[in-house]
């Protein structure tokens, strides 16, 4: 079948096309040439004068896995103030902060997004990530893998194993986890904390492995590197949320000078140590190491004020910041000699002077980092507010004067603190398009997605171009995945289910000797019951499986 | 990468191989056993007493039952959709299955307006009412079997249950940090009678009962007050002082409990449990790890909260609503607010569902009289045996697959609850 979106105007980065009105062809769930006579097409949708993008894609949001169920669990306050008319989705489910896997697909989809991906999955908690993602319909999803605490490669750090030895590892462990990227967290951090360091700086040693973040990082990002990976190594650096930060930060992007990497929710990694309450914005700064650095790209975590909760897998920060929990209780958990989390309920204030500032400081980024194939829309969701804030987000970024209306609500010590006001720039749909679509679909590596072009995916989201961009953004017209129609006038028509990215390169089976040996002496698993097997991605038909070729693949 | 079988071929011949065991939340990965006569199973390497029971069933042979009477599967399913559609208010329990067959709960208590319970809800209630009111520091077992110089086990009892926690967590042959484990001390506070007389363990003896207010005397203790009484449920001031000294000294300090071995105060007991974590993460490092979820309950809680939001006694109606306490089992059954009951029990543990005048589906891989006397009943298989299946672990981190083991031509509980579903 060969459908005509008719008329509408174009908004396609990844094929520099701005708002150009023109037909798109649609069959067998790709885009395809133009027919020489129109009248060939045996459905027309007539979307003149409408906003025509690909879908969406979230690069990074917590949607599965462990701490995400926590969240779920401990929050059902949070889930009965937004319940789900058992109508308006196809299944029923509820919740704002930490919706139920299959609200969260709805929602997602509504919003005109057709992939998300989970940044940290844990080795030891892949199988339970993977099979919430497999009961989030409607998007494609994917995983990052965490590293870098795990007494595994601490150990090999330790001893000094050669770079071909840690490449076997994290190909084994990206192969094991059905992974699509490797993410560190607080790198050494985390592991730190078990031994009860409540701090640890970019070159401070882990007091039971002598390793630093540094090494950490240096030695991850190279093995990133050497495999080829499509999306580089995924960083949630040292120090998050601490005032001062800045510095640590810098410092970070001077270590991995030459190396290409993702700095994420680089809001929470921008904090001074200036004026009467010691926190400043270091966006400035931020912004000034990055634009010189075309190797470097990053995702915000904007915050946006309301009740909200963090999930994390930094222990050591999640610690620290459950003084400030609200409702008052979290969840803090040392996890399997891999990694480990924290969720803490949170309550952000526009009248308070330190969220009111996270605000603007997130803000301030996305206006000074030059370059929107480099910086992603997200607010770590739900760590700076739910993935459901982003269309209010998109008008404060597209919109001078609806954002400078927020600055003068906001705490009025933190608005002159900032230098938000100042800043004149207002983004495009074109760049809108960039930073939700085309750019994470490169940076992920996601052939076919973030495009309208020949040959793409019939990923298409239809907007009325609304003046009022939260109220264009937050209930598209039309989602087609796919090709397929799968939410009209922003509610979900029909469920379908999402396929799963990973990446399988190729790694010497030797390492799995050694592996095996340490799960059999050391673990409460075995090596072999870690790996999921492709079958189980796939789970009964819930699933698809897409591998992603990288330099070395199998 | 080879494909990994969903079904272990071998396990159907008379050779030994490996396995993984469902039956309690341990999830003792490194069983071996084989196959016997009877086609049921015997364990030749690290099992525990209640491992070899529960392998050592033969798969049930028996056709589904409508009325007492031997019917198709087709039927009985069809005979447990009409009772479905009859009832006004229909309850999911027992919920004893895995990671699919309560997907399939979730889908049928959606499609009936029912509400979902598991015959370890008020155990496992009682936890989660904890985590929904404070939280809490968590660990995991191989944190345990690594990190830890200090466990305290309150009222855990490995003679009754958990039997291989001492082999692969407690005293294991290996450590990543082989100073823990030589300098570990090991503290029974509780029904200890399976603690090993060693000069490394200690065992406190306290009543189940006293357990709460024994745990808040140790917290008292730990934060430095000074307790006027000699002793506090049975645990002398001076017994109360020590514990908390070696506590404090530790370098990482598990506190593993049993809530269904916690007594009536139990929320409380749990409640002081996570506080005295709380206490020693102030200086120090200390964390809680629980033992529970056994018959799938972790399997249940987790997977219900994913797919709803919420962990289970949940009630489908024009929207989901949670009520852990009216949405109890018990209470549904004694008050006689249900008239349609589905009883689930893959794991043939909890066989008879609960006293009761609803009309009854009994889905067991387990025949008792029970059987006879219900509505509906449909033999099925066990999970991790007669099936490919997926169960989360008591630490609520790691899941593991496990393939199935015999061909016995039983159907699992979620093949069987979405055919019921489907006619609905």
């Amino acid at each position: 079948m060969l459908t005509r979106l008719q008329g509408g105007r174009i908004v396609d980065p990844m094929n520099g096309i701005d708002g150009e009105v023109r037909d798109l062809y649609i069959r067998g769930g790709r885009i395809v040439a133009a027919p020489a006579d129109p009248r060939e097409a045996d459905n027309v949708i007539d979307v003149s004068g409408r906003v025509v993008m690909a879908g969406a894609i979230d690069l990074h949001t917590h949607i599965g896995g462990g701490k995400v169920n926590i969240a779920r669990m401990m929050l059902p306050e949070d889930h009965a103030r937004d319940p789900v008319a058992a109508r308006r989705h196809p299944h029923a489910g509820c919740g704002h902060a930490a919706p139920a896997t299959r609200t969260a697909g709805y929602r997602y989809a509504e919003m005109g997004y057709v992939a998300c991906f989970e940044p940290a999955m844990l080795a030891l908690n892949a199988r339970q990530a993977h099979m919430e993602m497999a009961d989030t319909p409607m998007i494609d999803k994917g995983g990052y893998v965490l590293l870098g605490n795990d007494d595994f490669f601490l150990r090999a750090l330790k001893q000094k194993r050669d770079p071909k030895f840690i490449r076997d590892y994290v190909a084994w462990t990206l192969c094991a986890a059905q992974a699509l990227a490797i993410k560190v967290v607080n790198p050494g951090g985390i592991n730190a904390f078990k031994y009860n360091q409540r701090k640890l700086d970019l070159d401070e040693a882990n007091s039971a492995y002598g390793v630093t973040p540094r090494q950490i990082l240096l030695s991850l990002s190279a093995a990133v590197s050497d495999l080829g990976l499509p999306h580089p190594l995924h960083i949630h650096g040292c120090n998050l949320g601490v005032p001062g930060n800045l510095a640590t930060t810098l410092d970070t992007i001077r270590a991995l000078d030459g190396l290409r990497v993702h700095l994420t929710h680089i809001q929470f990694h921008s904090y001074g140590t200036e004026g009467d309450h010691q926190f400043s914005s270091g966006a400035a700064q931020i912004a000034e190491a990055v634009n010189a650095r075309p190797d470097i790209s990053l995702d915000v975590g904007q915050v946006m004020f309301g009740q909200t909760v963090t999930e994390s897998g930094d222990t050591m920060r999640q610690f620290a910041g459950s003084a400030y929990a609200d409702p008052k209780k979290w969840v803090g958990m040392d996890i399997e000699c891999d990694a480990g989390c924290g969720v803490v309920p949170f309550r952000y204030k526009n009248r308070n002077f330190v969220n009111a500032l996270q605000w603007a400081i997130g803000l301030e980024l996305f206006l000074l980092v030059d370059d929107p194939w480099r910086i992603f829309l997200t607010t770590d969701h739900p760590n700076g507010a739910p993935f459901t804030s982003y269309p209010h987000l998109i008008r404060l970024l597209m919109d001078r004067s609806f954002r400078n209306d927020m600055l003068a609500t906001i705490n009025p010590e933190a608005a002159a603190a900032s230098h938000l006001g100042a800043l004149d720039r207002e983004y495009s749909l074109y760049e809108i398009a960039i930073m939700t679509r085309a750019a994470p679909a490169r940076s992920l590596g996601l052939d076919g997605f973030g495009s309208l072009g020949v040959g793409a995916r019939a990923h298409v989201t239809v907007y009325e171009d609304h003046e009022n961009r939260e109220t264009m953004f937050a209930r598209p017209e039309t989602v087609l995945k796919d090709g397929k129609l799968i939410v009209r006038d922003g509610r979900v028509v029909e469920e379908v289910s999402g396929a799963t990215h990973v990446v399988h390169p190729e790694y010497d089976p030797g390492i799995e000797t050694e592996l095996s040996r340490y799960f059999d002496r050391f673990m409460t698993i075995k090596k072999d019951n870690v790996r999921i097997a492709d079958d189980e991605i796939r789970d009964g038909g819930r699933g698809e499986l897409v591998v992603h070729a990288t330099a070395a693949s199998t | 990468m080879p494909p990994r079988p969903a079904f272990n071929r071998k396990s159907e011949t008379t050779a030994a191989v490996a396995a993984v065991c469902p039956f309690c939340s341990l999830l003792c990965d490194d069983l071996e056993l084989r196959q016997t006569d009877d086609r049921s199973f015997k364990i030749t390497r690290n099992g525990c007493a209640r491992a070899r029971a529960d392998f050592a069933r033969a798969p049930i042979v028996s056709e589904p039952l409508v009325g007492g009477q031997s019917t198709s599967l087709e039927n009985a399913v069809v005979a447990a959709a009409r009772l479905l559609k009859r009832s006004e208010q229909p309850l999911i329990a027992g919920l004893a299955t895995d990671v699919d067959g309560i997907r399939a709960a979730v889908d049928l208590a959606e499609r009936c307006g029912g509400i979902l319970d598991h015959v370890h809800g008020d155990v496992m209630n009682a936890t989660t009412s904890v985590l929904q009111s404070r939280g809490w520091y968590a660990t995991t077992l191989s944190e345990l079997r690594n990190r830890a110089d200090f466990v305290l086990l309150a009222g855990v009892d490995l003679n009754e249950r958990y039997e291989n926690l001492s082999r692969r967590c407690l005293r294991p042959a290996a450590s990543l940090h082989p100073k823990n484990l030589r300098k570990r001390r090991v503290v029974y506070l509780g029904g200890a009678a399976s603690a090993p007389r060693d000069e490394s363990t200690e065992c406190i003896s306290c009543r189940a009962e006293s357990m709460a207010e024994t745990l808040q005397a140790l917290l008292a203790t730990l934060k430095g007050a000074r307790l006027t009484a000699r002793s506090i449920g049975g645990v002398s001031r001076k017994t109360l002082g020590r514990l908390a000294d070696s506590m404090n000294a530790a370098a990482y300090a598990v506190i593993v409990f049993a809530p269904a071995s916690l007594g009536v105060h139990r929320e409380s007991a749990i409640a002081a449990i996570c506080d005295i974590a709380d206490e020693l993460n102030r200086e120090g490092r200390g964390a809680i790890l629980s033992l529970s979820g056994d018959d799938g309950g972790q399997t249940a809680v987790s997977t219900c909260t994913w797919m709803t939001g919420y962990p289970l006694r949940v009630s489908f109606g024009k929207t989901l609503h949670y009520d852990p306490v009216a949405n109890s089992t018990n209470k549904l059954m004694d008050s006689g607010a249900v008239d349609g009951l589905v009883w689930v029990d893959a794991f043939g543990r909890h066989p008879d569902p609960p006293a009761g005048n609803a009309a009854t589906v009994i889905l067991s891989s387990v025949k008792t009289a029970a059987a006879q006397t219900a509505a509906v009943y449909i033999p099925v298989g066990t999970p991790g045996v007669d099936h490919f299946s997926r169960l989360l672990r008591t630490d609520s981190v790691v899941s593991l697959p496990l393939p199935g083991l015999r061909h016995a031509g039983l159907p699992d509980v979620a093949a069987v609850l979405t055919a019921i579903t489907s006619r609905l």
